[in-house]
């Protein structure tokens, strides 16, 4: 649990982690748009490419990224079990018995597994140079403009923000709890099933009631310092938009102008 | 066979930004049989290093000698279990591990982990329950129905009914009430006194410390600073003050009498023995 690295902030100091937020989400739609542009492999080549040299600029370990792709191996070698038997394009491999399988379901997996790569980098990239506050000052102010049409984009910013702050607070939790209950006899790796589901009732009863109590309090200390939504409010940090912003939303949007230009091609 | 740790070290979040030093080349030995009061500031280690007690945190370094086992840095312990089932461990605001239907179910889940029988596990948490004073009218009730001090007490409870060798508490009375906090404080005593259990208290109230312990160890910045019989930490203030720690009130007083010109024996350790101490001298001197 303590090894959770999907959507961790790593304090460190990089022109990545120093860039506007708003930028930076911009940049991320623009990268993550242009994953779906089935722009062959030369695309991926490049758009690998550019995730690596923003993992680089961040100052982020390789081994950071693995660890946030290593959960979605599981989802991989599912697809990839699922394609063996369900797709049957593409020239046979090999055949043992009355099952063959065909190259498309090695490539179809290999596909997917390589968008997952890169939309891990690039999410993570995101979420690991940008303060959640931030992340939030940014998705509020991208959310401006939806205003009009009655979007309410404060209290959208709000949820976000409150969500991303008990992220942490909640894995604590958790560890504690894991801890109180194994200090009571509980084994969640091992046991019958019936003991697994007592165990892992065991820790989700008190995380639940530890949330409910946790959203109370916070909703009445927010009352508390008069908190209305809706109401104009200005802000502590106030984001500015930089040289090295524009140009990473340039280079994000002549990325996805050539993997549009390299699918259309093929 | 005294507890001992050898050279041990802990280290959180190991190789990341976060990377935390919470034990530095811990060396202690704590006597069985004795109450231990494990003081020292907000995040100098003591929870950190009562968790090695369980192995729920294992050393990164050096070895822990605990009842009949030993605990090696690098090493898979083995009979994990039956060692936590020896080492109770309570944790900081125990009242968050409810989560049974009913209180005594509750109670009863710790010892039916341990391989106890269910009937006669639902015998010990009914002890345990009255152990720590909890009316039978609420053993049939949700725990989560009750207040914050009952919550505590079944918690406690549970840990009580695997009936450990030795009880680990940390900070078991923060938040309750005076009279809790006696009445709680009362029981570790007892259960020191006529069960013989070893335990250990991480603490910050110095009266409980003067007033239950046998022993103090002080942690500052993940290294032992001092450890010591409470009567010696106590036998004048200067301990406290080179640590930066109030004394109990009785320890003042008799800094103040001292300062006033009477003389207080070292061997005083009540309210009554100064006070008839102090009486004495004034009728001496009128």
């Amino acid at each position: 649990m303590g090894n959770i690295t999907l959507g961790r902030y790593i304090p460190l100091d990089s022109p990545i982690h120093k860039m506007d937020p708003r930028a930076k989400i911009m940049g991320m739609l623009l990268m993550l748009v242009a994953i779906f542009f089935p722009a062959g492999w030369i695309g991926y080549a490049i758009l690998f490419a550019a995730a690596a040299c923003a993992i680089i600029l961040a100052k982020l370990s390789p081994t950071f990224i693995w660890k946030a792709m290593k959960p979605m191996l599981y989802m991989l070698v599912f697809l990839l079990v699922i394609n063996t038997f369900f797709l049957k394009t593409g020239t046979p491999l090999f055949t043992i018995g009355s099952f063959t399988m065909y190259s498309d379901a090695i490539f179809q997996t290999l596909y997917i597994a390589v968008r997952l790569l890169l939309m891990v980098m690039i999410t993570t990239t995101l979420t690991a140079t940008t303060k959640p506050l931030d992340m939030t000052l940014g998705i509020e102010d991208l959310l401006k403009p939806f205003g009009k049409i009655g979007v309410p984009y404060h209290e959208i910013a709000m949820l976000i923000s409150i969500a991303l702050r008990f992220i942490p607070d909640l894995i604590d939790e958790t560890q504690r709890i894991i801890k109180a209950q194994e200090s009571r006899g509980v084994d969640l790796k091992e046991g019958k099933f019936t003991e697994r589901v007592m165990a892992i009732l065991s820790l989700i009863v008190p995380l639940f009631v530890s949330a409910f109590q946790r959203a109370e309090d916070l909703a009445n200390a927010m009352e508390a310092r008069g908190y209305a939504p809706g109401e104009e409010r200005t802000r502590y940090k106030v984001l500015k938009m930089e040289g090295r912003d524009y140009i990473l939303l340039i280079v994000c949007a002549a990325l996805l102008a050539g993997m549009i230009w390299l699918s259309m091609r093929s | 066979m005294p507890i001992r740790f050898e050279h041990v070290s802990h280290t959180y979040s190991a190789g990341t930004p976060y990377e935390y030093k919470a034990l530095k080349d811990v060396n202690l030995e704590i006597e069985e049989g004795k109450i231990t009061a494990v003081i020292g500031m907000t995040g100098s280690g003591k929870s950190t290093l009562v968790q090695h007690l369980n192995a729920l945190l294992l050393p990164e370094e050096g070895k822990i000698e605990i009842l009949d086992r030993t605990i090696t840095a690098g090493e898979k312990p083995k009979n994990l279990k039956s060692l936590r089932g020896d080492v109770g461990l309570v944790f900081q605001f125990p009242e968050y591990q409810l989560f049974e239907e009913t209180v005594i179910k509750d109670v009863a889940f710790g010892p039916k982990n341990f391989g106890v029988p269910e009937s006669e596990a639902v015998e010990r948490a009914k002890k345990a329950l009255a152990m720590v004073g909890l009316e039978p009218d609420k053993f049939e009730r949700s725990p989560l129905e009750l207040s914050g001090g009952q919550k505590r007490r079944v918690a406690i409870a549970g840990i009580l009914a695997m009936d450990p060798k030795v009880l680990v508490l940390d900070e078991p009375t923060a938040g309750l009430d005076p009279l809790g906090t006696v009445s709680m404080m009362s029981l570790f005593s007892k259960l020191n006194r006529e069960m013989h259990k070893t335990i250990l208290i991480v603490t910050h109230d110095m009266e409980q410390v003067f007033k239950y312990c046998d022993r103090v160890v002080v942690v500052e910045n993940g290294s032992i600073r001092a450890h010591m019989s409470v009567a010696h930490f106590f036998s004048d203030s200067s301990f406290c003050k080179e640590m930066n720690i109030l004394p109990p009130s009785l320890i003042r007083m008799k800094d103040l009498l001292r300062e006033a010109g009477f003389e207080i024996d070292d061997r005083i350790h009540d309210i009554d023995g100064l006070a008839s101490s102090v009486a004495r001298q004034v009728k001496q001197h009128g």
